[in-house]
């Protein structure tokens, strides 16, 4: 799993101590730096900011700007819908799966790639289908798989 | 201000809420996530009424609606029947088991939801993490997540290190969702009655538990009195009664983890007690968790009550096939937090707490030993900087624990010893020191004090609930 680099969320705090109402974007600067806010980073926040974790949680869980999962710096998203199905999308999960060295639902511990699978993402002619961030990848092979991820840095 | 409910004319000091306006003359109005002593949150709107003000109208919550001189308020119209009993029927669709839910809409005629039932408990009125919030003061819970996931829990669905066991959510909650929570440790007198059955095993004392031995006693070990905890953990593990010890000691300076340790050395390296609470049920799991399964654990009260709700609640025995947990229970009136320690010590004596050697309570007075000099002070002055929670737990001797130890009761550098299951008979019995004199009135009289003054704080929650 990605480590948060502790000493870098003392820096992030120390930025704001003393200041009233910083809690959200506080977590929005950790978010920014490590994309996911971690159990320690909130332990470290509790202590510091002295702000009970349930409500530091609170405000995490609830924002959608802010992830409490490692999440990879690219999000691949993988049509399962039953067009791509059919035209071989399992075949490229698995080699997305085989490339990066995780499962669905996981994330590369370089932090590079997070992989989940949707349905349908609503352009089935293109199928199979892969969506990278904001990007279509259309009537893709598992031979294109390898290039696509270079892509993305 | 004066202002008309129901057409009876109320006069009452601005800064009231309509709710209130409205009790003071015996108008009732249903509610579900007010109470008095609690900010109110608006979130049931069961007490939704209509508000007339210069010939307009609308419907607002009387719970937080502040008062206005020439306001008109209805509680009754046809409209405001409507909102409650549509109100009334998501929630009975929502939770159609509770009890409370149940009452309620059948005094508004609701019986069948026409909405998808679900088998909720919680109706995220909030009043649980309110009450530990804003009463009890270690916000162990809170309403998690956003939209339909909702819910109310501790951070990472985990178990909480913050929660004391007080059992004040338990009070506060309409329902039986608090009871069900896994995360965190409300002990109810139900709850105990219920450990006390199926772990512990003497005579029951009204004020001290259930015990069966009750002694003094000085090891060689040295530690913070008798050296009694450091010599029971090491003659249980050299007697094969546990293979690990979860125990507490300092990290930097005074400031202490809870750690497992595996062999005399770690359990030395604990002697002595730190005046602070620290994260246990964590710590507890993760040792489970990597294949610890035969453990003694040494905490406080509220840490004791959080262990045995845990074996309680949950199928431990399942989970960890093997477990054995034997708890070592430590007396404790209170503790504190460890900046305002620090910060007290360092004003107060210009002692740096964590170049300390030791710091002990003994008959009222706080003592920390530093350089080789003692200073002192009453511990009644340090009230500030005692930890939040504490005035809410009302167990002074670790009722629940297999065997207790505490200072007071026996002479100095002795420790007080009580039994309260075969677990701790066992333990003591392979222990070896000198025993002493037991002064039982003196724990007596400090146990009934602290639940006294625990009952006292809790009187305020029962009071506002309905
Ligand atoms: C916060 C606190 C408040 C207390 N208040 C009172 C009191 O008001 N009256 C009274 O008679 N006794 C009180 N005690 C108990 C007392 O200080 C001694 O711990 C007890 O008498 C055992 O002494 P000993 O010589 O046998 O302990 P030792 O053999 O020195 O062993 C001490 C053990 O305590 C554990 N410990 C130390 N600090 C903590 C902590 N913060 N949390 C959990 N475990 C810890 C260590 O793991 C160690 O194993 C308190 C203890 C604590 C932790
Ligand atoms: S658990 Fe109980 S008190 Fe807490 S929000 Fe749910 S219903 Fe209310
Ligand atoms: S038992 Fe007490 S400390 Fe624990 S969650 Fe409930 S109110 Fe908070
Ligand atoms: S099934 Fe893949 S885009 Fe529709
Ligand atoms: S009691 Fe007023 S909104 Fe719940």
């Amino acid at each position: 799993m990605a480590e948060i680099n502790l000493k870098r969320v003392d820096e992030i705090i120390e930025g704001y101590k003393g200041e009233e109402g910083v809690l959200i974007q506080l977590l929005l600067d950790i978010q920014n730096e490590f994309n996911w806010i971690s159990p320690e980073a909130i332990a470290r926040i509790s202590e510091q900011m002295r702000i009970p974790k349930s409500q530091i949680y609170r405000i995490a869980s609830f924002y959608k700007a802010m992830s409490l999962k490692p999440v990879g710096r690219h999000i691949i998203h993988v049509c399962m819908g039953t067009a791509c199905q059919v035209r071989g999308a399992p075949k490229i999960l698995d080699r997305i799966e085989e490339n990066l060295k995780i499962k669905e639902g996981e994330t590369t511990s370089d932090m590079r790639f997070s992989l989940k699978r949707v349905n349908c993402l609503g352009c089935c002619a293109m199928g199979p289908v892969i969506l990278v961030d904001g990007t279509y990848h259309g009537k893709i092979t598992s031979a294109m798989v390898e290039s696509i991820l270079g892509q993305y840095e | 201000m004066k202002l008309e409910i129901d057409d009876k004319t109320v006069e009452i000091e601005a800064g009231n809420t309509l709710l209130a306006a409205a009790r003071s003359i015996g108008i009732d109005i249903p509610t579900l996530c007010y109470h008095p002593a609690l900010e109110p949150f608006g979130a049931c709107r069961l007490c939704s009424v209509e508000i007339e003000k210069r010939g307009r109208t609308k419907v607002v919550t009387a719970c937080n609606y502040p008062v206005e001189d020439g306001l008109i308020v209805r509680t009754n119209t046809p409209d405001i029947i409507e909102i409650r009993k549509l109100l009334l029927e998501l929630l009975l669709a929502r939770c159609p088991d509770e009890g409370r839910i149940q009452s309620l809409a059948s005094e508004y005629g609701v019986s069948k939801p026409r909405f998808q039932i679900e088998d909720e408990h919680c109706i995220l009125c909030g009043l649980c993490t309110r009450v530990c919030e804003e009463l009890v003061g270690v916000s162990a819970i809170n309403v998690i997540s956003r939209g339909v996931e909702r819910e109310v829990g501790a951070p990472y669905n985990e178990l909480s290190d913050d929660c004391i066991g007080c059992g004040a959510c338990a009070l506060v909650c309409p329902t039986d969702a608090i009871r069900l929570e896994k995360n965190i440790y409300p002990t109810t007198a139900e709850d105990i009655q219920e450990i006390e059955g199926k772990f512990l095993e003497g005579e029951r004392d009204e004020v001290l538990g259930v015990f069966s031995d009750l002694v003094a006693g000085k090891a060689s070990t040295g530690g913070q009195d008798g050296g009694m905890v450091t010599a029971l953990l090491i003659s249980g593990m050299k007697n094969n009664l546990f293979d690990a010890a979860l125990v507490v000691r300092r990290v930097e300076g005074y400031n202490a983890e809870a750690v497992v340790v595996e062999d005399e050395q770690g359990i030395l390296s604990a002697r002595g007690t730190k005046y602070l609470r620290v994260p246990m049920m964590s710590k507890l799991e993760a040792a489970l968790k990597a294949g610890k399964r035969r453990i003694a654990v040494v905490g406080t009260p509220c840490e004791v009550k959080a262990v045995r709700k845990l074996q309680q609640q949950r199928d431990l025995e399942r989970e960890y096939p093997g477990i054995e947990l034997t708890i070592l229970g430590l007396f404790c009136l209170e503790s504190f937090d460890y900046d305002g320690l620090k910060a007290d010590m360092s004003s107060r004596f210009d002692v740096e707490l964590d170049k300390a050697d030791k710091t002990q309570i003994s008959k009222g007075k706080y003592i920390v030993t530093a350089g080789g000099k003692d200073y002192s002070c009453d511990v009644r002055d340090m009230e500030a900087i005692v930890r939040e929670g504490c005035p809410y737990c009302g167990d002074f001797v670790s009722q629940l624990a297999d065997i207790s130890i505490g200072s007071v009761g026996s002479p100095d550098d002795c420790s007080t010893v009580i039994v309260r299951s075969k677990a701790g008979k066992k333990l003591l019995d392979a222990a070896e020191f000198v025993s002493a004199e037991v002064d039982k009135k003196q724990i007596v009289k400090l146990a009934k004090l602290k639940k006294r003054n625990a009952d006292r704080n809790l009187a305020t929650i029962l009071d506002g609930v309905q």
